[in-house]
């Protein structure tokens, strides 16, 4: 498949990520999207459904997905060497898991839909593993999304109404942060709304905080580069 | 931003080709190029270590494979080897870290993981033998990442997208620009060596036994790593590819397109299913299906015991 990448794979994208064997498309990969799933959810997680798109549900067992994606999911990075015992240590911290088949449609044979749930919040999001151990999640809390996770990135959700970008990226350049890019999706028009800012350098609590109390906004979330 | 090889032989000409990469990363990914250096040698690092895990062998995960780095290790150390040393440590290196990642091992994915003991293989050996400075290794890691990031933007970077040319023949060209950079290579004989060993390593098919990183993975590193150091032998000889470095790539998208889905990934053909091949992947079934039968048993126990005890 002749995958035109919007931006160019860095050289550390290449010669990387440092991983737990043996896959970087089927462990490294998932186990960065099942770490996608725990940072947006941003709580201790109690439950962790993972949909796997049918070739995916075919390959994962034999390389080690299932750790992977239980690893990432509780916040383990890529490169720790417990990934390969993280579902004996997620079933010691309680959590419940489940793994199943479900055919996400014209994607990437390694995709797989996440749902996270934490005490009081829950999360989704579907994604791909496209190799290298470079992800693409294409869809998060049921919005349009365009995150690899592969720079600093804010992601916000609001009632959509005009203005709303045109406050949030004065607020960016007033913090003298610098946007790589931008994406915004929403549900129906002056309903729920989705907004992706790549960004250049991180973002500190008090410039979320001032991002957070833009009107309409419902929650800010912020995401540094996923290890 | 450098969008094809063509572009990037202007760019580095007369030039240091890691810098030409390192200002590029920088400008477009907005990582200072001291960062992506000190990355890049805690990642050297990384390689080494694995490679002195490895060397000592081990069963994988799926009990394919293991010992391949121990027997060669054991025969190089007892002057049993007959190819040269360079030869002997690139493949012996190679399968060290294909052994520790069939372990789940922590590795360097080179483009992948699959893939990733070929770089390493070549590189590291070279730096060894020809008493290369550790430093000037890790720009080579600089230049074989940069050529792979080139590859990238018009292929995808997996099996599952275009068989194993797109992993193993891309490590290889990775590594055999980053081997012509070492010896001393000018830009344009780097792009020479990353385009003799992707061009013949076209049309390599991926097809895992049993789904598993293993065979014929683990000595096709070992294989493509000696191949590349070839490729990169003969430019620095200033022998040149005659299709260029981007219709390389080009060709290898179609005909990681042509492939059918069997040969690519799914372990639904070549040596996947071959006698041997099926009934591996037969035997790996039935264990998974008794492991899976003996926990569902366990729960049931645990459940009637905490009945019992009510
Ligand atoms: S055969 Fe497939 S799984 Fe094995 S190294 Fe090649 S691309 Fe990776």
């Amino acid at each position: 498949m002749a995958v035109r990448h919007d931006r160019k794979v860095s050289i550390l994208d290449v010669m990387g990520p440092v991983m737990v064997g043996p896959s970087s498309s089927h462990t490294a990969g998932t186990a960065r999207l099942g770490r996608v799933a725990y940072e947006i959810l941003d709580d201790d997680p109690v439950r962790v459904d993972f949909h796997l798109h049918p070739p995916l549900a075919a390959t994962y067992r034999g390389h080690g997905s299932d750790f992977a994606l239980v690893g990432g999911s509780i916040g383990l990075n890529v490169d720790d060497p417990r990934i390969p015992e993280a579902i004996r240590i997620a079933e010691q911290m309680g959590l419940e898991i489940s793994f199943s088949e479900e055919d996400l449609g014209d994607v990437h044979p390694n995709t797989v839909r996440i749902e996270i749930r934490g005490a009081s919040r829950e999360a989704e999001i579907i994604g791909s593993s496209i190799g290298g151990g470079v992800i693409e999640v294409f869809k998060i809390n049921g919005f349009q999304a365009r995150f690899k996770g592969d720079s600093p990135t804010l992601l916000l959700f609001y009632r959509d109404r005009p203005g709303m970008i045109s406050e949030v990226t004065a607020i960016i350049a007033e913090e003298a942060i610098n946007i790589a890019s931008l994406y915004c999706s929403r549900k129906q028009r002056g309903k729920d709304a989705f907004m992706q800012i790549d960004v250049d350098s991180p973002v500190s609590d008090a410039a979320l905080a001032r991002i957070g109390s833009v009107r309409d906004m419902r929650e800010a979330k912020y995401l540094d580069r996923i290890p | 931003m450098i969008e094809s090889f063509a572009q990037l032989e202007q760019l580095g000409a007369g030039r240091d080709l890691a810098d030409v990469f390192l200002e590029t990363d920088e400008q477009e990914h907005a990582v200072p190029a001291a960062d992506i250096l000190e990355a890049l040698r805690k990642r050297r690092a990384v390689m080494r270590d694995c490679v002195e895990r490895g060397k000592s062998g081990g069963t994988s995960m799926g009990k394919l494979v293991g010992h391949e780095a121990r027997l060669l290790n054991e025969a190089f150390q007892s002057g049993k080897t007959f190819l040269d040393p360079l030869t002997v440590k690139a493949e012996l290196y190679a399968l060290a870290v294909m052994g520790e990642n069939s372990r789940m091992g922590v590795i360097v994915a080179a483009p992948t993981a699959g893939a990733g003991g070929v770089v390493p293989g070549m590189l590291l050996a070279l730096e060894e033998e020809r008493h290369v400075d550790p430093e000037k290794t890790v720009r080579a890691l600089v230049v074989a990442g940069g050529i792979g990031s080139i590859i990238a933007l018009s292929a995808s970077i997996s099996g599952a997208a275009g068989g194993c040319q797109n992993e193993v023949g891309v490590a290889s060209a990775m590594g055999a620009a980053g081997v012509a950079y070492m010896m001393g290579g000018t830009t344009k004989q780097s792009i020479h060596a990353a385009a003799m060993a992707l061009k013949n390593t076209l049309g390599l098919v991926c097809d895992p036994v049993g789904g598993l990183v293993e065979v014929p993975c683990v000595k096709r590193n070992a294989l493509f790593a000696v191949h590349g150091l070839t490729a990169a032998q003969l430019a620095m000889a200033g022998v040149e590819s005659v299709i260029p470095m981007d219709e390389i790539v080009e060709a290898m998208v179609r005909i990681g397109r042509a492939l059918p889905r069997g040969l690519r990934e799914t372990a639904e053909g070549g040596l996947a299913t071959t006698i041997t091949g099926s009934a591996i992947a037969q035997r790996i079934k039935d264990e998974a299906n008794a492991r899976r039968a003996e926990k569902a048993k366990e729960r049931e126990r645990a459940a009637q015991e905490r009945k019992g005890g009510a």
